[in-house]
């Protein structure tokens, strides 16, 4: 066992290694910073200057290298834009994305297994397909036309959210929450619908098909037969037994809600990490964009690692398959 | 940093009262040292918080600030500053010459970006605590005008805080913390996401405005910015998307405030031999005056005005726009639209059945897509086939340095608003020596122009001076240097009550606004 | 064609009205999509055919400086809606079935061999995986833009974005065909079809795609499907991004992004329907996909 978690983990650190690479091999593809650092008086000296005094003229490998070793100390060096650390200003703007996916997988799981239960109890109910249908929609259009289309209606016509922005926040030990205040409450709404949509409307129909699956199990025909109540039967039968392959999906698409969220931030103009990053490409501020894509590479490697980890404890039989 | 969330608490624990003022710009200042970077969303926001020797007024004109006075030393030597008694900065302490001369050595070292304001002068004298000389090498008639965003700083506050260069790499004291003269301070500053200012209680001036707290925050996406603006959420925006200023002037809660900016857009050419990025038999396709010539007569301004500008904007005919100083009103007459003359032309410069690669920005200037795509099918009904290539401007400038271009898309407004500035930048041989022609990607290059540009630096007859700038109009319109399009429009929104001015210089000064 | 008539997926097709309705929404898109050329009014591709004074035409009211009058207005460029929406989605569903497509053969071909051979080629195919899955898909196809911007011929740019976002969507997709075709193959390669195969000396390449493929073509399909609809909607959000189809040339997505900026200013249509035309081409191959997803599945019948 011990073996087989030292392989994957030295794995995953490769893995790192080389999404690292490959990013840092792609920036010289995104633009010029320099460019956006001077202003319109510059010469072409002032150009070659900056561009030496912050490596950019170096291969990108050098500069991999330097930004790993500083890495490894915890220094993501500083933003070219804000001229600041980059590791202080994630830390920032963290608090903004982590309560947006909070809200918007709460939002996704809560509704999604509560409408994947009833489309499935009612499986040839007319709400039920309705509900099937309708969900589709949320899919059916790109999320930034959605975020749109809900400040338009919700905020511009009908003026009950806010169009943009975290609305008032408290900050708790250096953790900025909206939680607390009424227009904190209320700005996370829109957003979390926004980003929410797409993996309720994928957790519901998952629980659904799960649970029309468990359903045709004998154990649920001869608990009917035993003459148990639907209720009982739906749920603490039918849904408990649903609720593993469910559990895993959730833990995998956490991730990308948070890589989803750049598009929602955009839109809304929530200052998460997301909006940091499109902000970052859009300058060229390079230590951002990889500080950035190192923490998700970081997180998706960790999930995908707690996951196998976790399927070997309980299925032995596919340790010896990696 | 802790500081930094502190004080962002304490400010939002506040109430919202009525003079609390919030507004929203698209790009947030990249920094809060005046000397840093010379970009327009930097000096603008800066405007309100730092001063310089002299500023503009309403109208645009040159009046005194930091400096009371001022008059010319001898027969073009130099400059005399008489500066202002009783001025603190908004850490209490007192500006005087000392600060002027370190100001001075702050903004032109080569750690800033301003330097190239300080080009023309060779010496800034001291002579007594409210009086400084600053001499110039020649004849310097715009001098006073050309500084009008250098602004002063506070040397003991900048050697104290260890800041007393600018500092684009790393960053410094000075990014983040500002210390001006100005009518107002830093309250709080949380770059990209909400800068707070309260009125500076000890600024020397009289008061015009009447607010108390005042919020900025970016916000990048248009329809984001004007959403706010219609649910209340902000007070003012800038820019308002074009096509949707009749809707916001039909709407009673908000109001529009429209003019012209002192950007003029226009297109650029590849005029370098055998440069041009397509590297087969059409490179030079542009050194021939005619085959720009034929450019301009296929471009229907007016219909560009009228559609995707709603009317908005006005045609240009050079490369400044009328409100600037040195326009040529000889020279007021636009490149005519004739599309048949246009499609002779450019088959007599061997235009046709040659692909021209025309560049442009998509998010630099106003509608800059929609602008090049309508360009784009211009010149295709007047036989000629352009393939158009749209990128964000990170990509832009690499692009043109590159010289992967045979025609580009390009704004300029003067720093100096003198039509001198786009002569320096844009028409001259590019040298990097004496700071020339940086701007000149097409390599334009006409040695009369060249020879008039020191003439018309230390001109001081003004008669004599606007017939040189006459004669280099002209010449870059007979040449076709450039094909000036429009004048870009200016466009802000506000909530009903609130009174702003607009300069031409989009830059959103706070001291005039009064909110009801 | 008689087997397949008599079939029990034919009957469930025919027996499902949501089924029916769908196919036959998408059959007609695609049709319109194909055949857009004879359909279409004008060729909104063609700059010089555009006459600028026609934009903002609301639908079906003459324009007020040329009196040309449009089914469906016009775009900013005096673009016929009608038209550029027929064109546009030419190019959506071309990006979508190809980018699907790619995702499908490379994914195919990972997972089989991964599933066939397992050891180290597995462990190199699945950990590429983890690496695609790092990388949003969004963020793959933004810095493959950036790079084939960097590398392609500036004559070839502009059919260039198209190839790139193939590939950018496809590079981004493969991994979910892999898996489920590295897990049906670890089932198949242990049944006793696959052993005497290999017995008789078929070689992996043959016992691959003669008896393991088959097996797996239901799932891929299923998610094919679903993939679909997800790169046409990918493609929207990646025009949005400011990497898609360029303005001259637009997709859906990039009419979509267009018309979103005249969203407040009244000139609904632009906006209006393209978004309509986007969301009835992902609603009807979400539809089709769902409902082949339960016809394959014969537990679920």
């Amino acid at each position: 066992m011990f073996s087989f978690i030292a392989k994957r983990v030295g794995q995953s650190v490769l893995v790192l290694l080389i999404t690292g690479l490959v990013a840092f091999s792609m920036f010289t593809f995104v633009g010029d910073p320099i460019d956006n650092m001077l202003g319109q008086e510059r010469t072409m000296e002032d150009v070659e200057r900056l561009r030496q005094q912050l490596g950019l003229d170096k291969p990108f490998v050098v500069q991999y290298v330097r930004f790993l070793e500083q890495a490894v100390q915890g220094n993501f060096g500083i933003s070219y834009r804000q001229g600041r650390p980059v590791a202080e200003i994630l830390l920032e703007r963290a608090p903004a994305t982590l309560e947006l996916a909070a809200v918007s997988s709460i939002f996704a799981i809560v509704l999604g297994i509560g409408l994947g239960v009833f489309t499935a109890i009612r499986r040839d109910g007319v709400a039920a397909h309705v509900i099937m249908s309708a969900s589709l929609i949320g899919v059916s259009l790109p999320t930034f036309l959605i975020g749109i289309l809900l400040i338009y209606v919700f905020s511009v016509e009908l003026g009950w959210f806010p169009s943009f922005g975290r609305g008032e926040t408290v900050d708790i030990g250096g953790w900025s929450t909206g939680f607390l205040t009424v227009t904190g409450l209320k700005a996370l709404v829109l957003p979390s619908i926004t980003l929410g949509l797409y993996q309720m409307t994928l957790i519901m129909r998952l629980v659904r098909s799960e649970m029309l699956e468990v359903m045709r199990q004998d154990y649920i025909r001869f608990a009917k037969a035993r003459g148990l109540s639907n209720r009982v039967i739906n749920f603490r039968h039918a849904l408990k037994n649903t609720m593993v392959p469910v559990i895993t999906v959730i833990g995998l698409q956490l991730g990308s809600i948070i890589a989803f969220a750049i598009i929602t931030e955009t839109v809304f103009q929530w200052p998460g990490v997301g909006l940091l990053f499109i902000n970052a490409i859009q300058f060229v501020d390079i230590p951002v964009m990889a500080a950035y894509l190192m923490l998700i590479s970081v997180m998706f490697v960790a999930i995908n690692l707690l996951v196998d980890i976790l399927y070997a404890f309980i299925d032995p039989r596919l340790r010896g398959a990696a | 940093m802790l500081r930094l969330s502190t004080a962002l608490a304490l400010v939002l624990a506040l109430p919202a009262s009525a003079e609390n003022f919030k507004f929203a710009v698209t790009t947030d200042p990249q920094t809060m040292d005046p000397h840093a970077v010379n970009s327009a969303p930097v000096l603008g926001f800066l405007n309100n918080v730092y001063e310089g020797l002299v500023r503009r007024g309403k109208d645009m004109t040159i009046e005194p600030s930091l400096a009371v006075s001022w008059e010319p030393i001898g027969e073009g030597a130099g400059w005399r500053f008489n500066l202002r008694e009783d001025v603190t900065f908004q850490d209490g302490s007192a500006f005087n010459a000392d600060d002027v001369l370190f100001s001075y050595e702050r903004a032109a070292s080569e750690e800033a970006d301003t330097s190239s304001w300080f080009a023309p002068v060779s010496d800034v004298i001291k002579v007594d605590d409210y009086t400084v000389d600053i001499m110039t090498t020649a004849p310097n008639p715009i001098f006073p005008d050309s500084i009008a965003n250098w602004m002063m700083m506070d040397s003991d506050w900048a050697a104290a805080n260890d800041a007393n260069r600018p500092d684009k790499e790393q960053g410094n004291y000075a990014t983040l913390n500002a210390n001006g003269t100005g009518p107002f301070q830093i309250v709080s500053r949380a770059p990209d996401l909400k800068t707070v200012l309260s009125p500076h209680d000890g600024w020397w001036g009289e008061v015009e405005h009447n607010l108390t707290n005042i919020e900025m925050t970016p916000i990048q996406n248009s329809a984001t910015a004007l959403a706010a603006l219609l649910s209340g959420d902000v007070d003012f925006i800038n820019p308002v998307p074009i096509q949707d200023v009749v809707r916001l002037q039909g709407n009673p809660d908000v109001q529009v405030i429209q003019g012209i900016e002192a950007r003029v857009i226009m297109l650029g050419f590849d005029q370098q031999a055998g440069a041009a990025e397509s590297g087969q038999g059409g490179a030079d396709m542009f050194l021939d005056p005619n085959a720009r010539a034929a450019v301009a007569k296929a471009i229907n301004a007016p219909a560009i005005l009228q559609t995707i500008m709603r009317g908005n904007a006005e045609v240009a005919s050079q490369l400044v726009s009328p409100a600037m100083r040195g326009y040529s009103t000889a020279n007021a007459a636009a490149y005519a639209y004739d599309a048949e003359a246009a499609r002779t032309l450019a088959q007599e410069a061997g235009l046709d059945g040659q692909n021209i690669s025309f560049k442009c920005p998509n998010d630099r200037y106003l509608n800059d897509e929609a602008v090049c795509q309508a360009i784009t099918s211009m010149l295709a009904q007047a036989g000629m086939d352009v393939t158009l290539d749209t990128m964000p401007v990170s990509n832009y400038w690499p692009e043109l340095r590159a010289d992967n271009f045979d025609m580009y898309l390009l704004g300029w407004s003067p720093g100096t608003l003198d039509a001198e500035h786009p002569i320096r930048f844009l028409a001259s041989t590019p040298n990097a020596e004496k700071r020339l022609g940086s701007w000149n990607f097409g390599g334009y290059s006409n040695s009369r122009v060249d020879a008039l540009l020191p003439m018309i630096q230390s001109e001081i007859d003004d008669s004599k001076r606007q017939a040189m700038l006459d004669e280099v109009a002209q010449t870059l319109q007979d040449e076709v240097a450039y094909v000036p399009l429009y004048v870009q429009p200016l466009v802000w929104g506000a909530r009903s009550g609130v009174d702003v001015t607009q300069r031409p210089d989009n830059f959103f000064i706070l001291r005039w606004v009064t909110v009801e | 064609m008689r087997r397949f008539l008599n079939s029990d997926i034919f009957y469930a097709f025919r027996t499902s009205p949501v089924a029916m309705a769908s196919a036959f929404v998408t059959v007609l898109l695609v049709l319109a999509a194909v055949f857009a050329p004879l359909i279409a009014l004008t060729n909104p591709f063609d700059p010089a055919s555009l006459n600028l004074m026609n934009g903002f035409t609301p639908p079906m009211e003459p324009n007020a400086f040329t009196g040309e009058t449009f089914l469906l207005g016009t775009d900013d460029q005096g673009r016929d809606v009608y038209s550029t929406i027929l064109y546009g989605m030419r190019i959506s569903l071309f990006v979508g079935v190809a980018a699907v497509m790619f995702a499908m053969i490379l994914g195919i071909f990972l997972g089989l061999l991964s599933g066939y051979f397992g050891g180290w080629t597995e462990t190199i195919i699945m950990r590429a995986a983890d690496v695609q899955l790092t990388f949003p898909s969004i963020l793959v196809a933004m810095l493959i833009f950036g790079i084939a911007k960097g590398v392609t011929p500036v004559e070839y740019r502009d059919q260039m974005a198209i190839w790139v976002l193939i590939l950018a969507i496809g590079l981004s997709d493969w991994v979910q065909f892999a898996r489920v075709v590295r897990g049906a193959t670890l089932v198949e390669k242990s049944k006793d079809y696959v052993a005497a195969a290999r017995m008789i000396g078929r070689s992996p390449l043959t016992i691959m795609l003669r008896h393991i493929l088959p097996n797996v073509l239901s799932p891929v399909l299923v998610i094919a499907t679903i993939s679909l609809a997800l790169a046409i909607i990918a493609e929207a959000t990646l025009s949005f991004l400011g990497v898609g189809a360029p303005p001259t040339q637009p997709s859906l997505g990039t009419l979509i992004r267009i018309g979103q900026g005249y969203l407040f200013s009244g000139e609904w249509w632009i906006l209006f329907f393209p978004a309509c035309t986007l969301l009835a081409l992902a609603l009807a191959v979400n539809l089709l996909g769902d409902w082949l997803r339960d016809a394959l599945n014969p537990r679920l019948r």
